[in-house]
């Protein structure tokens, strides 16, 4: 019965919406002529528009514009708040409306045996095979890496009252409410773990449970999760768990006489993640979202991009080419380049994750 | 005398009874649109998230379309309890606030003349034309550690060092009343407004004291504006977290956080749908006993 | 006599009383919002502290078509959403209140829903629901989702407007010979007037902030001003975004001050 009220329910839905819908379309609606009208790759016209969802303030104006004059077309950027938000475009719906979609490593996994993103043909990205560091291309078949970032530990040297050297010293008691730290489960639970000695991306529910009181202490250090930058540049933290990328911006803003440096450590992993590019099932403009690819992947092209946001980057040959201010950043002064651990996917355990993260967040 | 009640109770029914016939097409013209856009865009989404919350996740967070009760079984955990306890105390704490704030204001603005009156309801709206983020971070901004409040205490030598404000409850409770606060004052003025000032000047010619005119006069009659106000207050501050993590820090999760996070990053939408029944359930509960309690025979009185 | 005087006393003292009060409660929703235009001056690339006098902000802004665009995208959908919403929420409320027919406690009940459910939640069910028949996501898709949570909002607002004895006035008004839009007009809509006009207040007010139906539902070619402002939460947000408020807020007070003028000068001419 239900079942059957369900399916009447939802055939008024489908016929009043389609009455809804042919009314915009021919009204005029500025958003017909993306999907089906759009030029699709196979009958062999190039096509002129191309749909990008991404982070915000992450890709030069220039950039975008350069290729735009180069392939006389039109570059639509649309920008996420989350990577979930890049996750439920793909995987909800949604995701045909763009040609490339950023999304990070971590989920790739998923999203490849989800069928959600399409194999890319490498043979139309020369230049992806020939710049990209090996060791850095995960998921290699179905995306780009653009940009990537380690999360590190960054303190203020004149007001920490201690030196960091591991992911220990953050529970120190002196540090009570000076920590601005990233947040999300799947980013706070692996320092506990190398904290702990154990894999960074465990799936058993003992070690999950052990980090998990390993961050109760670190909790009561931290005065809030999130705004890294501003935390640190106002004065509020005196130690921050962040992205270097953040790190950077903050020690550009406090000048010539930065206080602020990159923890040490010794002996400890930290995270690396990639921001990357992939192509979402139906896609319209293939081609050019191929040649987009190849476009950022040339040293120069990154180069000149690594100028304006200087983050880390995957494309040694772009490192290679960029200025000496770029290769200078104390941000990125640190030893332990080669000791990093990717975030892969858990599976299941991710729910034994979640689970430990509210309690983390609820309290006793 | 009896008879006569009983044929004018008759007249009345017919007279209702030619009115049904009568108000079928202005019945449908009113209550139409808004029963059908209530069918297509709530009851049949609410009907998939009430069949999702039975589904169960996949590995790599898809719906496994099988019957399941897991996500209900995983609400029995003390966890969910504590954050609903938790999210329910920070809406009543609002909504008593909220209340208690903004019905003398609300009063204050019934009492003008409608020209005036109408230009200071405007007035409360548009700093909330504004995105609301940035509001939120005006407060940061405002009362950091190098911020000007605390410049101007230590310059004038009331503290020695930087007060802690930002990331602390206080900060919260005003964060929310500032977000809150035209929920409640404009059904509390629309209520109000529409009060006879005959009545209450009736009140006081009758030798009532003021306090009692309030009581006994204007409360009763402007309950069903504070009904509204409870309504548009408490059940979307149950659902708010955005305050909490701007200016709290992100240090607590409240339900808002945890049913995003499940249909967000963690990607588990039967758990999410399965919380978002369980609000519902909480919610209507709530709004039954109130009505019940303060004796209104139906929601609708709203 | 003396009593008289008592009593003008005491309503002035509380009148001077509502006055200060009043002013205590606009300061303290006014403030966020003098703060943000004092940072559309300052130099600094985010806005973390104030780093001194700039109005390059201004000039960056004009050169900024995403973000005006977005302003504009914005303004469109909160404009149309209210309209909708306050046309099926008066007449909503109207037919709630006044006529008993089947399935009126379900629709009642529904109208709960929105205002109930976190909207993320609604979100990705019309999300979900959308993809499936195929209907484009874009300005109509986002118009749907905030009219789902502007029409609940604006019914319980006008309801709480109505009352019984509007319908012995509209009974009098059609016994005298008006027809039903007649009456509509001239009585029903002039009577509950303050409703209307808040629900259209808080219906453009809630979809002219809305983020999260806006960021879900919205199509490849546009978004609003606030998914915009949201997106750029993750480093910080740049101070043209201030100016871009400032310049709003600034419009939106001259147009109150004009209109004041205007109907000021209007009733000088046709005194009443």
């Amino acid at each position: 019965m239900k079942r059957f009220l369900t399916g009447v329910l939802a055939l008024a839905m489908v016929l009043s919406l389609a009455a809804c819908g042919g009314q915009s379309g021919s009204g005029g609606s500025d958003s017909s002529g993306g999907g089906s009208s759009g030029g699709s790759s196979d009958d062999g016209a190039a096509s002129t528009e191309l749909n990008i969802y991404m982070w915000q303030q992450y890709i030069s104006d220039q950039l975008i514009a350069d290729f735009e004059s180069e392939n006389n077309c039109k570059v639509n950027l649309s920008y996420m708040s989350d990577n979930a938000d890049a996750i439920t475009r793909l995987t909800a719906g949604g995701g045909q409306e763009y040609d490339l979609i950023m999304t990070c490593d971590a989920y790739m996994e998923s999203l490849v045996a989800g069928d959600y993103v399409q194999k890319l043909n490498l043979d139309n990205i020369p230049n992806a095979a020939a710049n990209i560091n090996e060791a850095y291309w995960t998921a290699k078949d179905y995306c780009i890496p653009y940009l990537m970032n380690y999360i590190y530990v960054v303190y203020n040297t004149e007001t920490c009252p201690i030196e960091i050297t591991c992911y220990n010293d953050l529970l120190d008691p002196s540090l009570k409410g000076q920590i601005s730290t990233i947040d999300g489960a799947r980013n706070l639970f692996p320092i506990a773990l190398i904290a702990l000695g154990y894999d960074p991306n465990s799936t058993e529910e003992s070690e999950i449970a052990a980090a998990y009181e390993w961050l109760v202490k670190f909790n009561e250090n931290v005065v809030a999760y999130g705004n890294a930058e501003q935390n640190l540049t106002n004065g509020t933290a005196s130690v921050a768990l962040t992205f270097d990328g953040n790190a950077s911006w903050a020690m550009s803003e406090m000048g010539e006489s930065n206080p602020l440096v990159v923890a040490p450590f010794t002996d400890d992993a930290v995270q690396l993640g990639f921001d990357l590019y992939v192509i979402p099932q139906g896609a319209a403009h293939v081609d050019l979202a191929e040649k987009f690819l190849n476009y950022i992947c040339d040293p120069q092209v990154m180069a000149a991009n690594l100028e304006e946001y200087p983050y880390s980057c995957p494309n040694d040959a772009a490192v290679a080419a960029a200025s000496e201010a770029y290769q200078n950043d104390p941000a990125r002064d640190f030893n332990y380049k080669e000791n990093v651990f990717f975030q892969e996917d858990v599976g299941d355990a991710l729910i034994i994750y979640n689970d430990y993260y509210q309690k983390l967040k609820v309290g006793e | 005398m009896k008879k006569s009640i009983d044929e004018a109770s008759d007249l009345q029914a017919i007279s209702r009874r030619r009115d049904v016939r009568r108000k079928t097409l202005p019945a449908l013209a009113q209550a139409g649109p808004v029963s059908v856009w209530m069918i297509l865009f709530v009851t049949i989404p609410m009907l998939f998230i009430i069949y999702i919350s039975f589904m169960s996740r996949g590995v790599f967070g898809d719906v496994v379309y099988e019957f399941s009760l897991e996500s209900y079984q995983t609400l029995l955990d003390a966890t969910y309890f504590k954050v609903i306890l938790k999210s329910l105390q920070v809406a009543v704490f609002t909504t008593v606030l909220c209340l208690a704030l903004g019905y003398p204001f609300a009063y204050y603005i019934a009492r003008k003349p409608p020209e005036t009156a109408s230009k200071l309801i405007m007035l409360i709206m548009i700093p909330f034309w504004t995105n609301s983020l940035m509001r939120l971070n005006s407060w940061l901004l405002l009362f950091q550690t190098s911020g000007p409040i605390n410049s101007f205490l230590q310059w004038s030598g009331i503290t020695d060092g930087p007060i802690t404000f930002i990331y602390t409850d206080a900060l919260v409770v005003l964060g929310m009343i500032t977000n809150m606060l035209p929920f409640a004052v404009l059904p509390l003025y629309s209520t109000i407004e529409k009060l006879q000032k005959s009545l209450l000047e009736a009140s006081s010619d009758l030798g009532a004291t003021p306090v009692q005119t309030f009581l006994k006069v204007t409360l009763p009659l402007t309950f069903p504006g504070i009904f509204s106000a409870i309504i548009l207050v408490f059940i979307p501050s149950l659902g708010i977290y955005t305050v909490s993590d701007v200016l709290g820090g992100g240090k607590v999760l409240y339900i808002g956080n945890i049913i995003k996070n499940q249909f967000g990053s963690i990607r588990n939408w039967p758990l999410g749908a399965a919380l978002s029944v369980l609000l519902l359930v909480i919610t209507g509960l709530l709004i039954f006993i109130y009505t019940r309690f303060a004796k209104l025979e139906d929601m609708e009185v709203v | 006599m003396a009593n008289l005087t008592k009593i003008q006393r005491r309503k002035k003292a509380l009148s001077i009383l509502g006055n200060f009060y009043s002013i205590i409660i606009y300061a303290v929703l006014y403030i966020p919002v003098v703060v943000m235009m004092i940072f559309s001056f300052n130099n600094q690339r985010y806005n973390y502290y104030w780093n001194g006098f700039t109005t390059q902000w201004y000039g960056k802004l004009l050169s900024n078509n995403a973000l005006i665009g977005s302003l504009w995208y914005s303004l469109i959908i909160a404009v149309l959403a209210t309209v909708i919403s306050v046309l099926i929420g008066t007449l909503g409320a109207l037919g709630l209140k006044r006529f008993e027919f089947r399935g009126k406690k379900l629709i009642n009940n529904m109208l709960y829903i929105p205002i109930i459910v976190p909207e993320i939640v609604l979100a990705v069910a019309l999300l979900i629901i959308f993809m499936n028949i195929g209907f484009a996501l874009g300005m109509g898709s986002i118009l749907i989702g905030h009219c789902t949570f502007c029409i609940p909002y604006a019914v319980v607002t006008i309801k709480g407007r109505i009352s019984g004895d509007g319908d012995s006035l509209e009974e009098a008004s059609m016994d005298l010979g008006a027809n039903r839009i007649q009456t509509f007009f001239r009585v029903t809509l002039p009577s509950i007037m303050p409703g209307v006009m808040s629900a259209a207040f808080l219906s453009f007010t809630l979809s002219i902030d809305d983020v999260v139906m806006s960021n879900l539902l919205a199509g490849a070619k546009n978004s609003t001003l606030p998914v915009l402002i949201l997106s750029m939460n993750k480093t910080g947000i740049t101070p043209d975004v201030n100016a871009l408020t400032t310049i709003m807020i600034l419009v939106i007070v001259a147009g109150m001050v004009l209109s004041n003028l205007v109907t000021g000068r209007l009733k000088k001419k046709a005194p009443k």
